[in-house]
């Protein structure tokens, strides 16, 4: 590697230091409690997919080019250089890790490992060396954001289209938009994915609710967190929030995306809007008897996997079981503490990925697929893109013999006068 | 004088006495060793905290409150090693308690501390079991590290740090032991106070007392292990002890 490579690398090393990055650099005693801790360790076993393992590699390149004792003793950290062959290791430690911060719950400390596989990912990006994919998207959504009115036609059309299909779980009145898109001082505005799963059932219990909403321009998702690219990750957040200032809306509704909901709950700073996640808005429905759902809808056993980005690291715990609660009668729980949840494998960009790396996040998924086993669930609820997707994917791999649905087209499914 | 010379080098032998050692040890070496401890965490700590905070909250969910009540549990009852690892977690316990009960010990040493006769007890306390399971944890946490998985995560700092822990904890123990179940009489608290009192009022002086006895040599093994663990301290995993705290409470929210 040149140096003046490694130097602008180094960098954006020192550009990801703050205060919390250097407590976890600095504090790791290597006791192992973590050990346990990781999905891809447990379903695969192998040394280099421990927490503790992983941060090293990052922690040994810090040593070197941030401590002094890096320069005057670097065997006593095992310290070591910025080269080729670290960047392939800090790949294989970021693009392993989904950043579900599992170990988190396990470290004496806490020390939080999608923190530190946040610096290798933006080392990757600046050596070039990330999944191309990811930042494609990313620049994708970025450039939707600059330019709206080119793309504004063709996503109304798109959405007339869909409309059709919301009446049908949901009868409005006469005049009424089922999908409303751009209403300035709207209550509420729904930031969805691409994709009519995201939109139509969503749509249909905002109507039944009564909610006076309008649907957002742009996706939720946040590409540029999964390449772990903190100005782009920035940027696509802007987009939504100039829209929501621009609209004035009182609340901002993410849909069942965790990674877009932890973003906007705790990263856009102080609005004055409220955050909430979709998940969130309908146990509200239901609790304050906006909506009726049907209890005998769903007959078979149901049970619910938490999304790591929306339960253990943004809170939503309490409101899923709650909407489940008046879904089914047999509802089961698959961890008996939330934070222990083991992870589905397909966070922090790695579904996103595609067919490229099916075969690890199969693998590295085992215990998931066990933990889902285990409960004798028929119907595998989850309040997530990313987690839909991958357990799926582990459905048809590890035979689990369940249906992977949306909990929130659950809910519009089951909808009742 | 130099005894009749052996052949074999010794430090005689290049003009330096025995007690030139001891004393380069119990002074000098002494005093360096605490302003490097001292100024070394102090500045660390500075730096540290100087740092601009992360944007964003790096808290675990379900949260629970009030929050400081709860980081102060995870950092001093380490509840999550008790849960995954409870023989980790015993060790891990003695070891810090033992830890805590000896730097009372060596306090004792500069005065007597009427909150800490408490309990009464006499100088050091814990009749020797302290140092000795002090010395079985750090054996326990040494040996740990010599089988997998956690031989592959640790790094040479880790063991280094334990060795030289055991061999501080040991020789500063055994002169302990030897007081106390081998009635071994000629090195006693009273010059240890003496020792420490002439180094804490900058005035310091070693009694041929101290160096003559045939017990000597521990106390100046300890201490120079002492000094070599509180120089390393700083620059080390040991920092935990300060950081854990803060940690834990950015975890907690």
């Amino acid at each position: 590697m040149e140096q003046t490579t490694r130097d602008e690398l180094l960098k954006l090393f020192q550009s990801k230091l703050n205060e919390a990055m250097r407590l976890y650099l600095e504090t790791c005693t290597r006791c192992g409690i973590c050990t346990e801790a990781c999905h891809v360790y447990a379903s695969m076993g192998q040394i280099k997919y421990i927490s503790a393992y992983r941060h090293e590699i990052v922690r040994r390149i810090y040593k070197k080019y941030f401590k002094g004792r890096g320069k005057l003793w670097p065997s006593v950290g095992e310290s070591k250089e910025l080269s080729e062959r670290a960047l392939e290791e800090l790949y294989e430690a970021a693009y392993s890790c989904t950043g579900c911060r599992r170990c988190m719950v396990y470290c004496p400390f806490g020390i939080d490992t999608q923190m530190l596989m946040s610096i290798a990912k933006l080392l990757l990006i600046g050596a070039h060396a990330e999944p191309e994919i990811l930042t494609l998207l990313a620049d994708t959504s970025i450039e939707k954001g600059k330019s709206l009115e080119l793309f504004k036609e063709g996503f109304l059309t798109g959405i007339k289209n869909l409309e059709a299909q919301v009446v049908e779980k949901w009868k409005i009145e006469a005049g009424e938009k089922a999908i409303p898109v751009d209403v300035e001082g709207a209550d509420l505005l729904y930031v969805a994915l691409a994709g009519a799963h995201s939109i139509v059932p969503a749509a249909a219990v905002f109507n039944a609710a009564g909610e006076n909403w309008t649907l957002s321009f742009f996706e939720a998702v946040n590409f540029g967190a999964f390449v772990g690219d903190p100005t782009k990750t920035k940027l696509i957040l802007d987009r939504i929030l100039d829209e929501a200032k621009r609209l004035k809306v009182k609340e901002v509704c993410i849909c069942e995306c965790g990674t877009a909901y932890r973003l906007m709950k705790q990263l856009s700073g102080n609005q004055t809007f409220r955050v909430s996640s979709i998940t969130e808005v309908h146990a509200r429905y239901l609790r304050e008897g906006r909506i009726k759902v049907d209890k005998s809808k769903f007959k078979e056993p149901v049970t619910y996997h938490d999304p790591c980005q929306l339960a253990r690291n943004a809170g939503v715990i309490d409101e899923p079981r709650y909407i489940l609660k008046h879904l089914t009668h047999d509802y089961r729980e698959m961890s008996p503490d939330p934070r222990y949840n083991w992870c589905c494998g397909g966070g922090g960009g790695l579904v996103v990925l595609g067919e490229e790396n099916l075969d690890f996040r199969m693998k590295s998924a085992r215990v998931k697929a066990e933990q889902v086993k285990e409960t004798g669930a028929k119907i595998l609820a989850t309040a997530c893109e990313n987690c839909h997707t991958q357990l799926g994917n582990l459905n048809s791999h590890y035979d689990m013999g369940v249906e992977v649905k949306f909990l929130s087209s659950m809910v519009a499914d089951a909808l009742v006068r | 004088m130099c005894p009749q010379s052996t052949g074999a080098p010794s430090l005689c032998s290049w003009g330096v006495s025995v007690e030139t050692v001891y004393f380069i040890i119990l002074i000098p070496m002494v005093y360096a060793a605490f302003a490097v401890f001292v100024l070394g965490v102090v500045i660390r700590l500075v730096k540290l905290f100087r740092e601009p905070n992360n944007p964003t909250t790096l808290q675990i969910y379900p949260e629970k409150r009030p929050r400081w009540l709860w980081a102060l549990n995870d950092t001093f009852l380490l509840p999550t090693v008790r849960r995954h690892k409870p023989v980790f977690w015993v060790f891990l316990m003695l070891f810090h308690i033992c830890f805590l009960l000896l730097i009372i010990g060596h306090l004792e040493l500069i005065g007597d501390f009427r909150f800490f006769q408490l309990i009464p007890h006499e100088v050091f306390l814990g009749k020797g079991f302290v140092g000795l399971i002090l010395s079985v944890c750090v054996l326990y946490f040494l040996f740990r590290r010599f089988s997998s998985p956690v031989r592959e995560l640790s790094i040479p700092e880790d063991y280094y740090l334990l060795i030289l822990l055991f061999l501080t904890i040991f020789f500063g123990s055994q002169m302990d032991w030897a007081r106390r179940w081998y009635d071994y009489g000629n090195l006693s608290v009273v010059e240890y106070r003496e020792y420490v009192l002439s180094l804490l009022y900058l005035r310091p002086h070693v009694s041929s007392d101290l160096t003559s006895s045939g017990h000597s040599f521990m106390l100046v093994l300890h201490v120079f292990f002492g000094n070599l663990f509180l120089m390393f301290f700083p620059f080390s995993q040991l920092m935990h002890s300060f950081l854990s705290l803060p940690m834990n409470k950015l975890r907690r929210g």
